[in-house]
Parts: structure tokens; C-alpha cells; sequence
């Protein structure tokens, strides 16, 4: 059994600034949990915790029901993968692989055999005798990954591995590591900033906004039911679109147009009832709008907008618009730059929309798929 | 443009690099190779300088240094002096580099002693003699505490006694030239990646096998580069000898800028002492060719 499981771990610098706040988190045996965040959020420093590199200001934590709270990293039974791989570049990639081998005293023949092994795993069998500096980007993370896996740990941390990588890179590595982990069946918690490598890696998804633990769940329920509005913001990209609205009867007013909502609406979520009359926080994904001259579009309500600008992805249009309502910010900071200064929403349209830049359209709202929050505690309603 | 004016343009990017290099250049063939030139033709004349006719003398003068017991001593107390020097150099200014760029040592101690490790750096060589003089002298304060301690039982001449004057010329050199390798080096710690004794500390390595395994070759060519800088700059030490032991006692000391330096303006023996400047520019060369191929090789 090789669970990890952090039960009300805090960190407090010097200064009192508090990076991890009561963070409880059980991580199953041979489980891929991912920890995602904006910058700041205390992933890092919760992983470096786990690592046993910060210290822990209150708190237990257990990797494979051993207390490890107190233990120096290398008791801790974990290997680790660094952002910037942390290979040396003095060794050859034999000789970083098999370093915590060496170290142990472990005889040559014990290390050569094991690091042959890896080597054969990871593809590196012809690049034993290369220094890192010779191996690309996808190379060198894979010697990294190797120099974890010869200590066969109870656990690998992985601390933002693929953000040194090029986007195409990223992809195949994304899967090549995924594979690993499912082939290898190690506990592994990975922290990224990116929600589409936590989205497409992990098991399940831990969502951390200032240090505090928001949600925990698998990628599918994250994305389908967020807790509140930060996660509901931080998952999917490009982000939901949050505004502000005032419930009225069965009806979502804002600035010059108004959404019936279906019964449906109230019988899922019957804390929405007694919101009638007072503002009310409203999400809609992109791809939960329309253009309403298409065929996909015509069966949903209508409201007026105006288009400013678009991109073309070929496969999809990612139409920037400016609809009449007040857009709610998430707390997420990396959400602003899905909005231009002119725009308040986004929509992914079908590349056979033929809307164009500062036209005004309808837009089609599939008003089944919306999320709505408290306005005062951003909570999932 | 025209044809012409296109080649205009040319010869002017083609020459400019060599007009902003001919100030040094000049500099440099007045201050350094017209007077090696000199020097090397000297070694090869008799009475050069002090004659306005000197004759070829063929390698006379080459024969006549390497015959001399002298100037074999002075080279065994050059070797002496330099390697003493650089192996002391890179040991202490690795151990205070080190001490400097632990995080354990409270950061106010560590300004202080940031402060206090260089200051040998900045007296020169005249000021640096004087004081291991008087503190040298047999009743300076060095012989007052050992005997205090009990070390020693009675006064020690230190650069008066030919057991002892190499050794304190030595100590005294090696003083004044460890900050240049404390600065370097701890410029070369701050630079190693902190990730990298992190994952060291994850693979279960103990102090000294992260010195041994990360540090010192994280820090080799800052300690090639430095160690043969060292080597050519020691080497060619004059004034502290010149001025603490004068090269004796009895030749104790002599290293080879002193023998040369006598036999040019004591002895007056121009032409010898050119050889022997040659045979120091020879050993210089060689050390500095070497740097400059390692350096080419980095």
C-alpha cells in the first residue's frame, strides 16, 4: 500500500504569509491525482511538502501509512521529477540514472542491469553514454522520469515536468507519462498550471486557489459540476462565462434580455428558488452557445449580441462577443486573457458560422447547461 | 545604390572592426611585444645595453643560467612558492565560499564575513609585506602567541631563518591571494541550480557526497580557469619577496624574479638576466597557451 494522505497540513512563512491552509487530501495506492492552480496557488510548495524539500507548519502527513512529517527526503520512499529535470550535467544519462543507486553503494552489475531496464522502458538504451546537454527537450525529460523510477518509490511527485517543452512535445510527452504511470502503477501527484494536462492525465483533479483546497474530483465532475465559480472558471478552456443576473419568476433578467429557464433548472438544483428576486451568478460554457443561424443553434433561446473579434482554429471559430450583462470574475487570473477589452463573453462556434467581426447576431443559449453561483460566496448554487 | 557606392560601403564593414582594435593593438605592441622582442635579443648579445656594439653571443648566456646552482634553486622555490600557493588559494577560498553561500549562517554574520575574507584583497603587495613583517618579526606578535600557546619555545626569525623565510614568504602570499578564489568560486555556487541538490537530497545524498558529486564538478572549469590564472600570476610574484626577504636569506627565497631582477640591476649583468626573463616568458607561455586551449575546449 502506497497511499499519501495530507490531513490539515498548513505552511506559514517567516513573514505570516500562509501558502497552504488546512489542506486534507487522500491520494489512493496507484492513483494519478493531479494538483492544478493558478500561479501562487501552493501547489508547488504542497508537493515540496509531500517531498519533504519545505518544511510542514502543522499538519500529518502519511506516505504508505508511515508518518513522514519528521523524516528527511530520501526516508520518505518518493522520487521526484523536477520542472527543470534537475540532471546533471556532468554525468552521462547512465550515471544520472543510476546516481541514487550509486549513492545507496549498490554493486555495478545491480545498477547496470536495473538501469538497462529503464532505459529499455523509456526508449534510452542508445543515449546511455550521452550528456544531458545532448538530448533534446522529450529526451531529457524522459532521463528524468528514469532517475525517478530506479528507486522504485512508493510515490512520484512531479512538479510541472512538461512546462519546458514545446506544445507538440507536450501532447506526445502528456501521453507517453500517463501510459507510464498506468504501466508502472505508482501513486503519482503532478502539479501543472495547465487544466488541459490536469484535465487529460490525472485520475482525479485537486484545484488549490490561494492556498486552499477548492475541489476534488475526477476531471469529468470537475468540469460538469464545479464547486463554485473559481474552479468553474479554471476548468475548460478557453474559460466559462460568468455574468451577473437577476432572477425573476422563472426568468434571468440582465441589461436588455431575458432567459426563461426551464423546471428542469429548479428541480436540480432547489436551492435556486430562493433566489427569485435577488442577483444571481450565471455560467455558460463556450461551447454551450451557438450561432443561431445555424442548424445547431435554432432550437435555443436567443439574446443580442455583438462580435469582436475572432479566431480561426480550422476545426472550430473562438468568436469573442459582447452581450448585454455584467461578467463576473472567477478569481482566476489566467481567465482575463480569454477576454479582449472589448469582449465579455466567448463562444466556440462550427467553422461553418459565418458571423464576422463587428456584426450583431443573435446567440443561441443552451440554457439547460447553466451553473450558477451565490453572487457574495461564489458557491455552486 | 550604386555599384560603387555598394563597395564603399563594404570596405568601410569590413575595416571598422580593425580601426576600433589599432588603439590597443598599438598599445599593446609599444608596451608588451616591442620590449619582449628587446629582451629576447639581449639574451642572445653580450654586454647588451651597456655597450653600443654587442656582439652575438650565441646561447652563452642560456648556458651560463642554466649552469648556476642559483638559478635551480630559484626555480625549485618558484615551483614551491606557486603550487604552494594555488593548492592553499583554492582550499581556503573553497572552504570560505562555501561557508559564505550556506543558508545556515545567519545572513548579518554573513555580510560581516563576506567583508572580513576579502579584505587581504585589497591591500597591495607593498602594504601586504609590511604587515607580515612586523607581524612576522621575533617579537612580532605571531612568535608572542605560538609561544604563549606553547607552540613554539623560543623566538623564530621567520624570514630571516633559511628553514623558515620560503615557508613564511609562502603563508604570507597565500594570505593576500585566496579572496580572488573565494570570489570566484562563490559566484560559481551561486549559480549551481538549487533543483539540483534537491534531487540529490531525494536520492539520499550526505554532505560530502554532494561536494563530491555535484559541487566540485558543477565548479571544475571556475577552478581550471582560476588555478592556471593563479599559477602564471604567482609565478612572476615579486614585490612581496623583494620587499619582505629580498630573496634570501643565504637564497632561501630566491625565485626566479629576484635572480633576474640581481642579475640585471645588482650585477649589471644585462644579457644573463634577459635569458633568465626569457626562460620565465617560456614558462609562462606554455601555462598560457594551455589556458587558452582549455578555454577553447570549454
Amino acid at each position: 500500500m502506497s497511499e499519501v494522505i495530507l490531513e490539515g497540513i498548513c505552511k506559514t512563512y517567516g513573514n505570516n504569509f500562509r501558502a497552504i491552509d488546512q489542506l486534507n487530501l487522500s491520494v489512493e495506492d496507484g492513483e494519478f491525482l493531479i494538483l492544478v492552480g493558478p500561479s501562487g496557488c501552493g501547489k508547488s510548495t504542497a508537493l515540496r511538502m509531500i517531498a519533504g524539500l519545505e518544511d510542514i507548519t502543522s499538519g500529518s502527513l502519511r506516505i504508505g501509512g508511515v508518518d513522514v512529517v519528521d523524516m528527511p527526503p530520501k526516508d520518505r520512499d518518493i522520487a521526484m521529477v523536477f520542472q527543470s529535470y534537475a540532471l546533471y550535467p556532468h554525468m552521462t544519462v547512465f550515471e544520472n540514472i543510476a546516481f541514487s543507486m550509486r549513492l545507496a553503494g549498490k554493486p555495478k552489475a545491480e545498477r547496470k542491469k536495473r538501469v538497462d531496464e529503464i532505459a529499455k522502458t523509456l526508449q534510452l538504451t542508445s543515449l546511455l553514454d550521452s550528456k544531458p546537454a545532448n538530448l533534446s527537450g522529450g529526451q531529457r525529460q524522459r532521463v528524468a522520469m528514469g532517475r525517478a523510477m530506479v528507486r522504485e518509490p512508493a510515490a512520484f511527485l512531479m512538479d510541472e515536468p512538461l512546462s519546458n517543452l514545446d506544445a507538440k512535445l507536450r501532447v506526445q510527452m502528456r501521453a507517453e507519462i500517463t501510459s507510464l504511470q498506468k504501466q508502472l502503477g505508482v501513486t503519482t501527484i503532478y502539479v501543472t498550471h495547465d487544466q488541459i494536462e490536469a484535465m487529460t492525465m490525472g485520475d482525479r483533479v485537486a484545484v488549490l486557489k490561494g492556498g486552499v483546497l477548492q475541489q476534488v474530483d475526477t476531471p469529468k465532475r470537475l468540469y460538469e459540476s464545479p464547486v463554485n465559480a473559481f474552479v468553474a472558471g479554471f476548468i475548460g478552456s478557453p474559460s466559462m462565462n460568468l455574468f451577473e443576473a437577476t432572477l425573476t419568476g422563472d426568468e434571468l433578467m440582465s441589461g436588455t434580455f431575458a432567459i426563461r429557464l426551464q423546471d428542469a433548472a429548479f428541480v436540480r438544483r432547489p436551492g435556486l428558488r430562493s433566489y427569485a428576486g435577488r442577483k444571481v451568478v450565471f455560467g455558460i460554457r463556450p461551447e454551450d452557445l451557438y450561432d443561431s443561424s445555424l442548424e445547431s443553434g435554432r432550437k435555443y433561446q436567443t439574446i443580442p449580441a455583438k462580435v469582436t473579434s475572432i479566431e480561426e482554429l480550422g476545426s472550430e471559430q473562438i468568436v469573442h462577443l459582447n452581450i448585454d450583462a455584467v461578467r463576473v470574475d472567477s478569481g482566476d487570473p489566467d481567465a482575463v486573457d480569454d477576454f479582449g477589452l472589448a469582449s465579455n463573453a466567448v463562444a466556440r462556434f462550427e467553422p461553418v458560422s459565418a458571423v464576422h467581426s463587428g456584426s450583431d447576431i443573435r446567440l443561441a443559449v443552451d440554457d439547460a447547461k447553466f451553473h450558477f453561483f451565490d453572487p457574495e460566496t461564489h458557491l455552486a448554487i | 545604390m550604386t555599384r560603387q557606392k555598394r563597395s564603399h560601403h563594404r570596405l568601410k564593414r569590413a575595416v571598422a572592426p580593425y580601426l576600433y582594435l589599432s588603439p590597443s593593438l598599438l598599445i599593446i605592441g609599444l608596451l608588451m611585444l616591442l620590449p619582449m622582442v628587446t629582451v629576447i635579443g639581449y639574451s642572445f648579445q653580450n654586454s647588451a645595453v651597456l655597450r653600443r656594439d654587442p656582439s652575438f653571443a650565441g646561447l652563452k648566456h642560456y648556458q651560463a643560467i642554466f649552469a648556476d646552482p642559483v638559478f635551480w634553486s630559484s626555480l625549485w622555490h618558484t615551483l614551491y612558492f606557486t603550487c604552494m600557493s594555488v593548492v592553499f588559494h583554492m582550499t581556503i577560498g573553497m572552504v570560505f565560499a562555501l561557508m559564505l553561500n550556506s543558508d545556515r549562517i545567519n545572513p548579518t554574520l554573513r555580510n560581516i564575513l563576506r567583508v572580513l575574507y576579502i579584505l587581504p584583497w585589497l591591500f597591495t603587495a607593498v602594504i601586504i609585506a609590511v604587515i607580515w613583517r612586523l607581524l612576522l618579526e621575533p617579537n612580532g606578535v605571531v612568535n608572542s602567541v605560538l609561544m604563549q600557546m606553547g607552540i613554539i619555545g623560543s623566538k623564530v626569525e621567520w624570514f630571516s631563518s633559511p628553514e623558515t623565510a620560503l615557508h613564511a614568504v609562502t603563508f604570507a602570499n597565500i594570505w593576500a591571494g585566496y579572496p580572488l578564489f573565494m570570489v570566484s568560486l562563490l559566484a560559481g555556487l551561486q549559480g549551481i541550480p538549487k533543483d539540483f541538490y534537491e534531487a540529490a537530497d531525494i536520492d539520499g545524498a550526505k554532505a560530502y557526497q554532494k561536494l563530491i558529486f555535484i559541487t566540485i564538478p558543477q565548479l571544475m572549469p571556475i577552478i581550471i580557469s582560476i588555478s592556471l590564472l593563479d599559477f602564471i600570476w604567482t609565478m612572476q610574484v615579486f614585490p612581496l619577496i623583494w620587499i619582505t626577504t629580498g630573496g634570501g636569506p643565504i637564497y632561501s627565497t630566491e625565485v626566479l624574479s629576484t635572480y633576474t631582477y640581481k642579475l640585471a640591476f645588482s650585477s649589471y649583468n644585462l644579457s644573463q638576466a634577459s635569458a633568465s626573463a626569457v626562460v620565465i616568458l617560456l614558462i609562462s607561455l606554455g601555462l598560457t597557451l594551455f589556458y587558452i586551449r582549455y578555454q577553447k575546449a570549454r
